[in-house]
């Protein structure tokens, strides 16, 4: 087991997941709000992750965050050096390539709650602050978990963004799925077995986490 | 505001622009302490309300209050919308219990009562006697065997009333806003309410604008009477004589005189 990789991982995705339930929210409540043929090009443009190869974007980033343009340069004159084959640079990549599965089920969640129900909380007074901690935030609770474990399980299977991004550097940016890839390589399959066997019980538990969950919140609806 | 306070204006309201189907042109002047708006559903009276909390956009709206205070104690008027600004919904110190209820599900009957005076800042030293609001509010309506109560586990009447109640309680409102308030509580209980609620209005010098499409309620509340009809407003005046014909006709009913 390569316990860097593991640590790196999870890492990875603990922040991805923290940085866009952050960006997603805001995001997702304008999403939610309107039916603009702006809010639509800005919903297809977060779901193009989707559809588009890991490579495409992971080849974008690179060359984006490069030392050929203006934010390679910034990111230089920041840092000393570009994003690319750092920790950070696969964290600014995970977040863009997990966009969907963040704002996704929040849209989904926010166009759940009666508008009716926050309109009046915020005509009794409530700043929008406190309408969306006591009003929508627990009225679409649900969606923030899925959100998250989505995010979670998506970062930690991601392979060719990283791969694109960071480079496969132990220990900085070599992380399991990647780490799979080189045993195999290496004609090591016992440990390439033991490491995706690992991948395979922690997404199961992360989705279980999801369905466990919607099926509580639908009893306890009905209840 | 003392009662005599009520009897000069203290709300304007202008909205005009099309609302769905309906073209809207009104432009109220409030003074009496409760105005109810009167009209068959589809004329806009929902429309009115949330204009005036700032809900419609699309729309063009005047509102404006009357603050005895202002201008050094001469009094003017304060715009809440119009040309020149516009104040957040959540700034314009309104109680509303909007058609349908709007009850926060995940909350219980307490804690959707106090929501309003919570949200308003309730800590430091204002909030003890602004918890007053509450209680009374609590009493009014009856809520007391409800209060743990979570709005799944109430009935059509009883949510109606937990809508009222979380209005009620909204400390120092400048304005009660209702929207078709008494919609499915039974008649007896109406009759009880209707004099109860004029009375703790008037006791706080806060006014009301609530809004029905029921003859009997409007005659019950014996208020003044903007009647309106396809967003337009066509007769204003004492209840008895805005709906001089209906209240004809309902008596006729009651006779059995076709």
């Amino acid at each position: 087991m390569d316990t860097p990789a593991l640590e790196l991982t999870l890492r990875l995705a603990g922040l991805t997941t923290l940085c866009l339930l952050l960006i997603a929210t805001p995001l997702a409540i304008w999403i939610a709000r309107g039916h603009g043929l702006v809010r639509r090009v800005v919903q297809a443009v977060v779901a193009l992750p989707l559809v588009l190869p890991p490579t495409v974007l992971g080849f974008y980033l690179l060359v984006g965050m490069g030392p050929s343009t203006w934010l390679g340069q910034a990111l230089i004159y920041l840092f000393g050096h570009t994003l690319a084959f750092t920790f950070w640079g696969l964290l600014v990549g995970s977040v863009i390539y997990s966009l969907p599965f963040a704002v996704q089920p929040l849209v989904v969640g926010f166009s759940g709650v009666d508008r009716a129900v926050v309109e009046t909380a915020s005509v009794l007074g409530a700043s929008p602050w406190r309408v969306f901690w006591r009003i929508v935030f627990p009225l679409s609770r649900t969606s923030f978990v899925t959100a998250a474990v989505l995010t979670f399980a998506h970062t930690v299977g991601e392979f060719g963004v990283v791969l694109m991004i960071g480079g496969d550097i132990p220990g900085r940016t070599r992380t399991l799925s990647i780490s799979i890839f080189d045993h195999v390589q290496e004609m090591n399959y016992a440990a390439a077995n033991e490491t995706a066997l690992w991948l395979i019980a922690l997404s199961f538990v992360a989705l279980l986490v999801v369905y466990g969950r919607g099926a509580a919140e639908r009893r306890s609806e009905l209840g | 505001m003392d009662r005599q306070g009520l009897d000069r204006p203290h709300h304007q309201l202008v909205v005009k622009g099309q609302r769905g189907s309906v073209e809207m042109d009104v432009a109220l002047e409030l003074t009496a302490p409760w105005t109810v708006i009167f009209g068959p559903s589809g004329s806009g009276k929902s429309s009115l309300l949330r204009a005036a909390c700032g809900l419609v956009p699309g729309v063009q709206v005047e509102f404006r209050r009357w603050d005895a205070t202002a201008k050094s104690g001469q009094g003017d008027w304060i715009e809440l919308q119009g040309p020149a600004r516009s104040l957040p919904t959540s700034w314009r110190e309104l109680a509303y219990a909007p058609q349908g209820t709007a009850i926060f599900p995940h909350l219980t009957v307490k804690q959707n009562i106090e929501f309003g005076w919570k949200s308003r800042g309730a800590f430091g030293k204002k909030a003890g006697a602004d918890r007053r609001f509450v209680e009374e509010a609590i009493e009014l309506f009856a809520m007391g065997p409800l209060l743990k109560r979570r709005p799944r586990e109430l009935s059509g009447g009883e949510r109606q009333g937990v809508g009222l109640a979380r209005a009620f309680a909204v400390p120092k409102a400048k304005l009660v806003l209702l929207d078709e308030p008494f919609s499915g509580i039974g008649r007896g209980m109406r009759e009880a309410l209707i004099p109860a609620m004029r009375a703790r209005l008037a006791a706080l010098g806060i006014p009301a604008l609530s809004v029905t499409h029921d003859v009997e309620e409007a005659l019950l509340l014996g208020a003044e009477v903007v009647r309106l009809d396809a967003g337009k407003v066509v007769a204003r005046g004492p209840a008895k004589q805005v709906l001089a014909d209906e209240r004809v006709a309902m008596m006729r009913t009651l006779i059995g005189d076709d």
